[in-house]
């Protein structure tokens, strides 16, 4: 082939104007071996498309296809993780709130120690306020006692007839569609003076 | 931004919930220089002290198992009863899961007594008193309190003639 056809298609080349097939020609000229000196430098630009196409698989490309499919299969089996991705929240979101929760039982009680000066150094003047501050709980759970009892004698001497108090609920609960009114106007209590009064 | 402030939000959310303890809160919030309170702290390593230093067994029974004795009074009539109703006030609001254990409401004296039983060997109390002669007293408790020992003691102390007759080292 002629220089000059080739250096007007090198000028089209590289104002990327040329068609595939001048390209082509370009290619099929590079491969010669009589190239002028000036062009030589080019040569590996244009004959590496044809080197590439010439490339075969290698002796292990089985190999690596196969190791290709189980690196594709080792995806499939995160994918089916990431199916249970809603689930690991979850477990992650119940974590958080155990142990928050644990940190603010543990922290709470920490946090509600006494925390104080203690006023006394000497134990023996201490005694006399620890001593006083007991004898109060105590007063005032004998206060409490009395109290009690007081209300107790109390009610003891109104003098309430608990026997007919019992009585009285034993014929409410014996005669529930009978003649006793029971929460209107006082029928109930009435009737059962009646009856005492018949005996 | 809006789960900066949710975590920080969960964090304060204890410190919010737990109150703390009931006279540092009380002295927080209600002592006035005007009105002066008298206040007095026994934690545990004195109590045990105070168990090895006496012979009174009453005494022994009833100190060797708590944790802290704490007192707060006052003896001015006016501050009495201003103190008395702020720490029903506190326990009301912030110590609501103490339960009230006696309430006597007599013409010269008002106690109450609120507790929280936590376990069998933590008990916390908190006595509220006021009366004609002593004024205003508030007395926490903590730790296994022994009523059954705190009563003997009473009882004890009443029999002799006051505290300084007792068998101290």
């Amino acid at each position: 082939m002629n220089s000059d056809p080739i250096y007007r298609l090198l000028q089209k080349y590289w104002n990327c104007e040329t068609s595939p097939k001048e390209e082509q020609q370009l290619r099929d000229y590079f491969l010669e071996n009589d190239l002028p000196e000036e062009l030589t430098h080019l040569k590996p630009l244009f004959t590496y498309v044809n080197e590439e196409q010439s490339a075969v698989p290698g002796s292990d490309f089985n190999a690596r296809l196969k190791a290709s499919i189980r690196a594709s299969s080792r995806n499939r089996r995160y994918i089916t993780i990431r199916v249970f991705t809603p689930m690991l929240r979850v477990a992650v979101s119940l974590l958080l709130v155990v142990g928050l929760t644990l940190s603010i039982y543990f922290v709470s009680k920490q946090y509600n120690k006494p925390i104080f000066a203690e006023t006394y150094h000497d134990p023996n003047a201490a005694i006399k306020d620890a001593t006083y501050a007991l004898m109060k709980i105590s007063d005032a759970l004998q206060a409490s006692e009395e109290a009690s009892l007081q209300t107790l004698h109390y009610i003891d001497e109104l003098e309430i007839d608990w026997i007919s108090l019992d009585s009285l609920r034993e014929t409410r609960t014996n005669e529930p569609n009978g003649d006793t009114v029971p929460d209107t106007d006082g029928g109930v209590i009435e009737k059962e003076f009646q009856q005492e009064d018949n005996k | 931004m809006k789960r900066v402030f949710l975590i920080l939000l969960s964090f304060a959310f204890p410190f919010a919930m737990f109150p703390g303890d009931f006279v540092n809160r009380f002295i927080e919030k209600y002592s006035e220089n005007e009105r002066p309170l008298t206040n007095v702290n026994i934690g545990k390593t004195m109590l045990d002290r105070m168990t090895e230093n006496t012979n009174d067994e009453e005494l022994k029974n009833a100190f060797k198992e708590l944790k802290s004795i704490r007192m707060v009074s006052s003896e001015d009539e006016e501050d009495s009863r201003y103190y008395y109703h702020k720490a029903h006030e506190l326990v009301k609001e912030a110590f609501s899961e103490y339960e009230e254990m006696v309430s006597v409401n007599e013409s010269n004296s008002k106690i109450s007594v609120f507790m929280k039983r936590e376990s069998d060997e933590q008990q916390d109390l908190i006595l509220i008193t006021i009366d004609n002669s002593d004024g205003f007293s508030l007395i926490t408790v903590s730790g296994k309190i022994d009523f059954d020992s705190i009563s003997k003691l009473s009882k004890s102390l009443k029999s002799e003639a006051g505290i300084n007759s007792m068998g101290f080292n």
